[in-house]
């Protein structure tokens, strides 16, 4: 059996990267349940008596659940304006063509390279113009902004997949253009819709730098409280060890989740352009 | 309309640019170009740039050839795979900070599961996140222990649509492993390469909130690239006009490299974009 002779190894092999990328995952894991002393042992100590207790506390004791709160809100508004936003557009650019709509186009996939700090001077001083520092509004327009053409982007990808005759059928059973986008459109795009709101999610979810610059005391994200948190004392470990972990757990579930669409979203345009 | 919400604050940040506006003393002065002449003959600048370029490179390099590696061993398995891949793609979603924690608890000096290791061997390890070379290889490995899994899923589904007929014909001539990854499966996923390593990168280059989680840009400036430096200037030396400068030189940069590259590899072909 040649065949069984390279799959095992072939297997173990990659079983083994695997098993190597996880390790820091599941490290953290281990320390967001460890004692300090059992945290601290050197070697370090892979058996031990596991506690919850600091989960319980970076959330309730120190106060996570609001950040959580926080990210929500940010992340849940950013993906209902930009996908209502990008969805519209994306319609109009699918059912365009011409060298203005491919210009419009290709302006939008420039704007993917914009270095976000670059944006995210005038966010601020526009921010602490109009007062909006350490606001939702300040945040979730900012969000909006650069996450606006991976919306257009690849929900166009959805919308140039349906049938122009689709279309013209509509119209001949005597619907006007709105009624075309929200009645045959829109519901044969719907998988696609749930797609970009989820990736949409995960960069409102994920974001840093922009929630550095223009969250304050009140409306802090969870990465910037982390960031904050879990430089600071090594005494914090397991503290900050589970903050992460929990930090990390509704990605994980939701992505396992929507596997499928994974490639469709990372690799947006690259095979259908 | 769409393009404005990009284009405003695009715009602003040039205005910035031009302006020697500084945030603590409250100076606004129109200055033409001077921030750009003062950036150039920065010695600071170039440092930062070249520090940039190498950090990038060597992160995109690794993640390409790991993960092509990894993309080919995955296509070639015949089980397993489905679980292997969501598994290797779990780092990619994580939250950018709470994955750097992860790695500063591994990484870090005395404490960390490398270091602790080690000296459990009785090997004396060096400060990983303390030692300017070390910093550099760090932040390099945190990068690709993101990004891989990104290349990994790309490059997986770009494999699969190559013409099953060619494979076949190829391995009827006789062709091995290798021979029929790099003549044949490599030439024609092509485009589809040539599009990921650019929106890498793209965002390689911009990226953030790794390096200041782990070393906030130190020890010194080992590790400091031209979005921490544009940071420290606007935030924490509060040069606004000068940061901004400094985007605006980093986004032609960038644009300049991927056109380069999309121009190499497409002298031949044009139009395949």
């Amino acid at each position: 059996m040649r065949r069984a002779r390279t799959q095992i190894p072939l297997f173990l092999l990659l079983a083994g990267f695997t098993a190597v990328t996880l390790i820091p995952v599941v490290w953290t894991f281990l320390t967001s349940l460890k004692q300090p002393v059992d945290a601290f042992a050197i070697p370090p100590r892979l058996i031990f008596t596991p506690t919850f207790e600091f989960h319980a506390e970076v959330w309730i004791e120190k106060q996570f659940w609001r950040y959580l709160i926080n990210s929500v809100v940010i992340a849940v508004c950013t993906v209902v304006i930009s996908v209502s936003i990008g969805t519209m557009a994306a319609y109009g650019l699918s059912r365009l063509r011409g060298t203005a709509t491919r210009g419009l186009l290709f302006s939008l996939l420039a704007m993917r390279m914009f270095p976000h700090i670059l944006l995210a001077i005038p966010f601020f001083l526009l921010a602490k113009s109009l007062g909006l520092v350490n606001t939702y509004p300040a945040m979730i327009l900012a969000l909006v902004a650069i996450n606006q053409p991976f919306t257009i982007w690849l929900m166009r990808s959805f919308f140039v997949d349906v049938p122009t005759e689709l279309y013209e059928a509509a119209a001949l059973d005597g619907c006007n253009a709105w009624q075309v986008f929200s009645r045959v459109a829109l519901p044969v795009v719907r998988p696609g819709l749930w797609v970009t709101a989820l990736f949409s999610l995960l960069l409102a979810y994920n974001e840093f730098l922009l929630a550095l610059v223009l969250t304050g005391p009140d409306t802090k994200t969870l990465p910037v409280a982390i960031a904050e948190y879990g430089g600071e004392d090594i005494n914090y470990w397991s503290l900050s060890a589970a903050a992460a972990i929990g930090i990390m757990l509704p990605i994980v579930v939701f992505m396992m989740a929507l596997q499928r669409h994974l490639v469709r979203g990372l690799a947006f345009g690259a095979i259908k352009g | 309309m769409l393009a404005a919400v990009m284009l405003y604050p695009l715009g602003y940040a040039l205005y910035l640019s031009l302006l020697n506006y500084d945030l603590g003393t409250g100076t606004r002065d129109f200055i033409g170009l001077g921030n750009y002449t003062a950036l150039l003959s920065d010695a600071r600048f170039w440092d930062t740039l070249n520090r940039t370029v190498f950090i990038v490179l060597a992160a995109v390099g690794l993640e390409f050839s790991l993960g092509l590696l990894i993309a080919y061993g995955l296509y070639r398995l015949t089980f397993g795979v489905r679980t292997l891949n969501l598994l290797l793609f779990i780092p990619n979603i994580i939250t950018p900070v709470v994955a750097a924690l992860f790695l500063r608890w591994i990484f870090m000096g005395r404490w960390g599961l490398l270091a602790s290791t080690l000296i459990g061997l009785g090997i004396f390890p060096p400060d990983f996140l303390g030692n300017p070379t070390w910093a550099r290889v760090v932040v390099v490995l945190a990068d690709a222990w993101q990004f891989t899994p990104f290349m990994i899923l790309v490059l997986y589904a770009g494999l699969n649509t190559v013409d099953l007929s060619q494979i076949e014909a190829a391995q009827i001539d006789g062709a091995g492993v290798w021979t029929l990854l790099f003549r044949i499966m490599l030439p024609s996923i092509r485009p589809l390469i040539v599009f990921v390593l650019a929106i890498r990168l793209m965002d390689a280059f911009r990226f953030f909130d790794q390096i200041y989680v782990l070393t906030s840009g130190g020890p010194g400036t080992a590790t400091e690239t031209i979005t921490l430096y544009t940071y420290a200037l606007a935030f924490r030396l509060l040069q606004v006009g000068k940061a901004s400068a400094l985007g605006v030189l980093t986004l032609l940069f960038v644009a300049a490299l991927t056109a380069l590259m999309i121009r190499v590899v497409y002298r031949r072909e044009r139009g395949a974009f």
